[in-house]
């Protein structure tokens, strides 16, 4: 009988302190994520009170944000008016008109540059098809991201609007210089 | 005058006159000349076509068709005229024996011509020269003006009642004009670009006409085999190729020059005993046994008969009878740009693969030479040759092809030497390069 | 020929023998690529594309020059061919420049196609390619040598298709260079034939290049507007700022009349559409003699008002009505039932070129007599008296020369000039300029009055040993002598006619009643029975002529006069003075000479703004479709109908719109398909769709089909983009033969297309740049 209660006792204290000691090793596994996790640095990010241009954002460098239309180390427009990424575009929201480049107006490197170039910001999925279909790598994705506007007029970019600066550009500089002469 | 050579390993058939002042017609007369065509006149051209026939020729230019088959192939009724041009255009890298013929005896070519004409029924012959022949040209000119004069040729010949007329003409110095098509539309007066075929000459060649092309060896021979008996003549060389051929050699051997030698001459007995073997005592590299477009030979292969079949079986082609020697001097890479420069020079342009294939070689392997290559851009100069053959408009493409592959192919070694900036290791010890 | 059978991968097929094996894969829908095999021109086997593998032959054999025979055997794909292809390939894009982004012909290139197909995408290529600048040849042909792939293309069609040979080549192996005729500029007919041809971006348009992509226009199947041959051509457009512009015209799907062939003017000179000083805004003149752009409405008023009060207190004859003959058929027959129903008066005419309606009396309704432009392409045998085809009808002249070089069609000319179609002739016959009447007396065999020679002789007797000719006459013939030659013509077994008159709708313009004595369809007024029912009140006497209004103007009796697309006072040289009294209305596109004198002038919109249908001058009625776009501008119809609204009528009398059934329009059966559309054409087509607008073309199309039986031809075919043949049997007329005959040639060139190419810089920059200058220009 005695042995019988014992035996009841014994399973029935095993089954409670295995249970307590089951549930201190969950806390510790969790806590210990919890601690080790506060040892960690920040993750959080303090957008848009944090420092630099961005604001705080952190960006990854594949990040796709607004277009930029790149220009050669001849400062000269890279896009040659292709019309390869207005094909490639899902939403169907760039627009181009193409001209040609004459000797005493040079506006890319090849025989054809863009007049216009609009990209809908409305429409834009940032897919990133443009920038794959463009072969001369004039268009890639920067990192803009703050594109919200009160007035869907004010989203339809220009290309004055996205190309990139041409300060700093040798081919600038050299131009400038010839000017001077 | 180039010196004449002689080995008595000869068999002199087509070269019997040659050094013997048979250009005046008098003195080729004494020397059985026109006797041929005479017999001809008298028996009729199915006993010409008999004889071409049973002689075994095979056509002296390079591809070797049988003669006596070509004539026949010519239809016997006609509403145009027909005609026999022969091709005097002796272009290919290596090869000069027609140019003897030219000048030693003019008249075996007038004679052959008035033979083809006779046999297929032609009124008119050409003989076309090719550019650089001009001054060949007048000595041919001077024996269409003999042979009008003595009424060999013109109205009413030999008092036969048959008429036959010869004109002599030259180009403007183009490898490609030696291909059949091409030498008639130069002769017509047009870019010397080849024709589609069919239709092949036989049926409509010069000015629509149904027209006999010969190499000017052939023409030649072919009074001769008239006079000797077509089975004679074929008894001289091995089976299927009958008669004799001339076989000029040059490069590096103690006498280069043209020699008569049966068909089925052995190779290396053509270097070694009849040319005197290589000079200096340096060892043989290489040969190439018909002119620059057949693929070469490596010293161990050269102990093969001189004739089509024999040749075919080596891997390579008897060509159009100009072996050039080449010994350890020689840079095969050097070698082999040389020879694509002359196909790259010479190409006509018409078809993609020969025109961009041959300045894409040029190119590819100048840059090899020089050092500036890698271990793919052999493979790709194989690849290209290889993408060539057998795909352009007419065999120029072939002729550059071939040999590319072989010298690829048997001198790979020679080519790696240079890769890697290396660049020529002949360099220093330089040689100018026959051919 | 008999048929032969013969395999091609696997597949039993059956030719004529002689088919070139790649035409007949091709047929049977087996695709066999080509650089330089080009239908129509001479083979070239240059580019090695289209080899096949033929069982029993060593080598791989090109498709283009293999005929077939019974038994053949082919593959036409293989490793082995897929492999021979991808090497050619390699060898072209060797020295091609990959700019593609940039090339005019990106998107359409064949060189690109054919890498798509057979991966040929990696280079192998690493020597220093070629360049070389590129050269402006003309200012319409542009070469970008390092593109060319010297598949002769251009050559060829130059040569062999034009008959103008302005193009070969230079040097040779990897030297060879397409060069033009004049050293480092082309003197030639500047047809663009070659840039067309060209299978890369070689050779390049000056009117289209680096303007846009292929893919990024609208491609609009219409109808030139220029001469009287009425090519099809497919109007490349895009949007800009005030509606779409015209960048480039060709006919590359080879659906027309005129295969792909367009001439200088269908091919570029569209630019008249985009002048700047074109008159896009409605213009009054003021009191104090200036003109002053005003709105459409009060434009519209104010001549709705001045012609009605002319109407109704000096009666319809005070008023004259000139029409165009570069308007629609619609437009034309509207404005006629515009002058004859609303403002009562005969007074109509227009710009004649060639005597139609003796053509129509002398043919007499007889079946099957007149010759299509097609009919130039495989008739056995063609005649040609009078007219320059080569300047004045391109397509015919190509149609001619075509059927001469791919049939061995026998040309015979009879031309008081050495025209350039001489060298295609089989016989010429130079006669005196006034000597047409005479030589057609002559071959009729009376021999009074024609200096017969041996020459002449042989001629006469070569045609009439003809067992099918085609002839084709020029203005030189009119009224009587259209009705000899008719007679000397219907003598002969199976013998068509075509008259040949200048401009894009010159017959439709007669076929449709622009005249003072004849209705639409040629029928006298004085027998316009079935008329009755839409023209209510129909003037019987005869109206002024032309010259008759003008002359009526100057006596001060010409109260108003309407003009619409056609500029009198220059083409007649008529003293503006003239007019001082009249109150004129112009509908144009530009300040020409009329319409500087006018009281109100309309900007009106070209052929290639409009829809509608014409007629060429050998009867082929076409379908013209919208293509461009003018902000600003009205078609011609839209205006007259709003005319005749401010003038009180009842527009629904004009146009009978509003007729039609209600039908389901297609959303029940998937819209988004295209089934929408389709369902459209076969209504359309059917006549059943409704017409429920006041400008719709195919209303008063419906009125022309039941008025004018000739008119009545296939609906489907029509608006299917086919041209059908108007049917001259189906005329009944009658002719007064006092009537008088105003033909006046335009004498273009194929630089001048009257008032079209005044205003086509284009066109005036070829002539400038041309050695030889065309004696003058025409104008309308």
């Amino acid at each position: 009988m005695t042995r019988g209660w014992c035996k009841e006792y014994t399973a029935a204290s095993y089954t409670v302190v295995m249970s307590i000691v089951r549930n201190i090793a969950g806390i510790t596994k969790g806590m210990s994520i919890t601690f080790r996790e506060m040892l960690q640095p920040t993750e959080v990010e303090n957008y848009p009170d944090g420092p630099g241009p961005t604001r705080g954002a952190v960006l990854q460098e594949r990040f796709r944000g607004a277009h930029e239309l790149q220009r050669d180390e001849n400062g000269l427009e890279k896009c040659v008016a292709c019309f390869l990424c207005a094909a490639a575009c899902p939403s169907n929201c760039i627009y181009i008109e193409a001209a040609e480049n004459t000797a005493e107006q040079r506006i890319s490197s090849a025989e054809r540059y863009a007049k216009v170039y609009n990209i809908d910001y409305n429409r834009c999925i940032f897919c990133g098809y443009c920038v794959e279909a463009c072969p001369t790598d004039a268009i890639t994705h920067g990192h803009g991201f703050e594109l919200a506007s009160l007035n869907a007029t004010n989203l339809v970019m220009r290309k004055e609007d996205m190309l990139v600066a041409n300060v700093g550009m040798p081919g600038q500089l050299a131009a400038h210089s010839d000017s001077l002469k | 005058m180039p010196r004449l050579v002689s080995h008595p390993d000869e068999v002199k058939i087509i070269s019997r006159r040659f050094g013997q002042g048979a250009a005046e017609i008098d003195r080729y007369i004494e020397l059985d000349g026109y006797k041929a065509a005479q017999a001809a006149i008298e028996k009729g051209p199915e006993w010409i076509i008999a004889e071409m026939k049973a002689s075994g020729l095979r056509g002296r230019g390079g591809a070797g068709f049988p003669t006596g088959m070509k004539w026949s192939f010519v239809p016997k009724q006609s509403e145009k005229p027909k005609y026999v041009l022969v091709n005097g255009d002796e272009s290919e890298p290596g090869t000069c024996k027609d140019h003897l013929i030219f000048l030693h005896d003019p008249h075996a070519v007038i004679e052959g011509t008035l033979i083809a004409g006779l046999a297929i029924g032609a009124k008119m012959g050409f003989i076309y020269l090719r550019g650089e022949y001009r001054y060949l040209l007048k000595i041919m000119e001077k024996a269409v003006a003999d042979a009008y004069a003595k009424g060999f040729l013109g109205k009413n010949i030999f008092g036969s009642g048959i008429d036959f007329e010869v004109v002599t003409q030259t180009g403007a110095g183009a490898y490609e004009v030696g291909e059949e098509s091409a030498l008639m539309e130069s002769l017509e007066g047009k870019r010397g670009v080849p024709r589609i075929k069919p239709p092949f000459p036989a049926v409509v060649g010069l000015y629509g006409g149904p027209t006999v092309i010969n190499n000017a060896e052939t023409i030649a021979t072919a009074p001769h085999i008239l006079l000797m008996g077509g089975e004679a003549y074929a008894k001289v060389g091995t089976e299927r190729n009958g008669g004799t051929r001339l076989f000029g050699i040059s490069g590096h051997v103690e006498r280069p020059g043209v020699y008569e030698l049966p068909m089925g001459f052995n190779l290396k007995r053509a270097i070694y005993e009849v040319a005197g073997g290589i000079p200096g005592g340096k060892k043989l590299k290489a040969v190439v046994p018909g002119g620059s477009s057949t693929p070469v030979l490596l010293p161990e292969e050269i102990d093969v008969g001189l004739d089509f079949d024999q040749m075919a079986k080596a891997g390579t082609m008897l060509g159009s009878g100009g072996v050039v020697v080449i010994d350890e001097s020689v840079c095969m890479v050097e070698f082999a740009l040389r020879t694509i420069k002359f196909y790259q020079h010479e190409s006509c342009g018409w078809c993609i693969p020969c025109r961009e294939g041959t300045d894409w070689l040029k190119k590819s392997i100048t840059r090899l030479h020089a050092g500036g290559a890698v271990d793919k851009d052999i493979d790709n100069i194989r690849y290209l040759a290889e993408n060539m053959m057998g795909r352009t408009f007419c065999p120029l493409g072939d002729a550059a092809a071939m040999p590319t592959i072989g010298f690829v192919k048997k001198f790979r070694h020679e080519f790696e030497e240079h890769l890697n900036g290396k660049g020529c290791p002949y360099e220093h010890q330089r040689e100018a390069v026959l051919v | 020929m008999a048929d032969v059978t013969f395999t091609v991968d696997g597949k039993k097929l059956t030719a004529p023998a002689g088919t070139l094996l790649i035409d007949a894969c091709r047929k049977a829908g087996i695709e066999i690529p080509a650089f330089c095999y080009y239908p129509g021109l001479s083979l070239q086997a240059a580019c090695r594309m289209c080899v096949v593998r033929l069982e029993k032959v060593p080598k791989l054999q090109t498709a283009c020059t293999t005929p077939v025979a019974e038994g053949m055997v082919v593959t036409t794909e293989s490793d082995e061919i897929k492999q021979s292809r991808k090497a050619i390939l390699e060898l072209l894009l060797g020295n091609h420049p990959l700019d593609c982004p940039v090339c005019d012909a990106g998107g359409e290139c064949e060189l690109q196609d054919m890498t798509f197909k057979y991966g040929a995408a990696e280079s192998k290529y690493v020597e220093i390619k070629q360049h070389r600048e590129e050269q402006q040849w003309s200012p319409v042909v542009f070469f970008d040598r390092p593109r060319c792939i010297l598949c002769y293309r251009c050559v060829r069609v130059c040569g062999e298709g034009m008959d103008v040979w302005a193009l070969g080549v230079q040097n040779r192996g990897v030297s060879s260079v397409i060069s033009p005729n004049g050293e480092d500029h082309l003197d030639c007919e500047e047809c663009g034939m070659c840039i067309d041809i060209c299978p890369v971006g070689a050779l390049t348009s000056g009117t289209y290049r680096y303007k846009t992509r292929p893919w990024e226009m609208n491609h609009v199947a219409t109808v030139c507007t220029h001469c009287g041959d009425g090519c099809k051509t497919t109007l490349g457009v895009r949007s800009v700022d005030d509606g779409s512009e015209i960048i480039r015209g060709d006919n590359r799907d080879k659906s027309g009349m005129n295969g792909d062939f367009l001439c200088i003017k269908g091919r570029y000179a569209f630019d008249f559409t985009t002048r700047e000083d074109r008159i896009t805004k409605p213009l009054v003149r003021q009191p104090n003699g200036q003109l002053a752009e005003v709105s459409w409405e009060q434009a519209l008023e104010h001549a709705g008002m001045k012609l009605r009060e002319i109407r109704d207190t000096r009666g319809g004859s005070a008023i004259g009505v000139i029409g165009s003959t570069r308007t629609t058929n619609e437009e034309a027959y509207l404005l006629q039932k515009f002058a004859r129903t609303v403002l009562n008066t005969n007074n109509i005419d227009h710009h004649r070129t060639a005597d139609y309606a003796s053509f129509a009396a002398a043919l007499q309704g007889k079946a099957g007599r007149t010759a299509s432009l097609r009919d130039f392409l495989t008739a056995p045998a063609i005649l040609l008296l009078g007219n320059d085809a080569t300047e004045q009808h391109p397509a015919l002249a190509w149609n001619i020369r075509s059927n001469v070089r791919q049939n061995r069609a026998r040309l015979y000319v009879a031309n008081h000039a050495d025209i350039k179609l001489h060298r295609q002739a089989k016989s010429f016959l130079q006669i005196p300029q006034d000597g047409y009447a005479a030589l057609v007396q002559y071959l009729a065999g009376n021999e009074a009055g024609f200096d017969g020679t041996e020459i002449s002789a042989a001629f006469r007797e070569a045609l009439r040993k003809e067992e099918s000719l085609v002839i084709a006459f020029g203005s030189e013939f009119r009224g009587r002598d259209i009705q000899s030659l008719v007679d000397f013509g219907l003598g002969l077994p199976n013998v068509k006619f075509a008259a040949l008159g200048d401009y894009a709708n010159s017959r439709g313009a007669a076929d449709m009643g622009l005249m003072p004595d004849l209705l639409p369809g040629y029928v006298p007024l004085a027998a316009a029975k079935h008329f009755g029912e839409e023209y209510p009140s129909l003037p019987s006497a005869p109206g002024l002529d032309m010259l008759q209004m003008f002359d009526a103007a100057e006596a001060g009796n010409l109260g108003a006069l309407y003009v619409v697309g056609s500029n009198p006072v220059e083409r007649y040289g008529i003293d503006p003075t003239a007019l001082k009294n009249t109150f004129l209305i112009v509908q144009d596109m530009f300040m020409t000479e009329t319409a500087a004198v006018a009281d109100v002038i309309f900007p009106a919109a070209n052929l290639y703004e409009k829809s509608g249908t014409v007629t060429n001058t050998y009867g082929d009625l076409q379908l013209a479709k919208k293509a461009a776009d003018k902000a600003g501008v009205r078609t011609d119809f839209e205006l007259i109908v709003r005319l005749a609204d401010k003038m009180g009528a009842d527009p629904k009398k004009l146009v009978p719109f509003g007729r039609g059934v209600r039908a389901d329009m297609g959303q029940t059966r998937g819209a988004q398909s295209g089934e929408a559309d389709r369902h459209a054409v076969w209504l359309a087509a059917n006549n059943l769709e409704p017409k429920l607008s006041p400008f719709d073309p195919f209303a008063v199309f419906d009125e022309i089909q039941r008025l004018v039986p000739s008119y009545n031809v296939s609906r489907f075919e029509l608006l299917g983009g086919q041209d059908k043949q108007t049917r001259s049997d189906l005329v009944q007329i009658e002719l007064d033969p006092a009537r008088r005959d105003l033909v006046l040639p335009a004498n273009d060139t194929l630089f001048t297309s009257g008032t079209l190419g005044r205003y086509s810089r284009m066109l005036h920059s070829v002539m400038e740049s041309r050695t030889t200058k065309p004696a003058e220009t025409a104008a309308d």
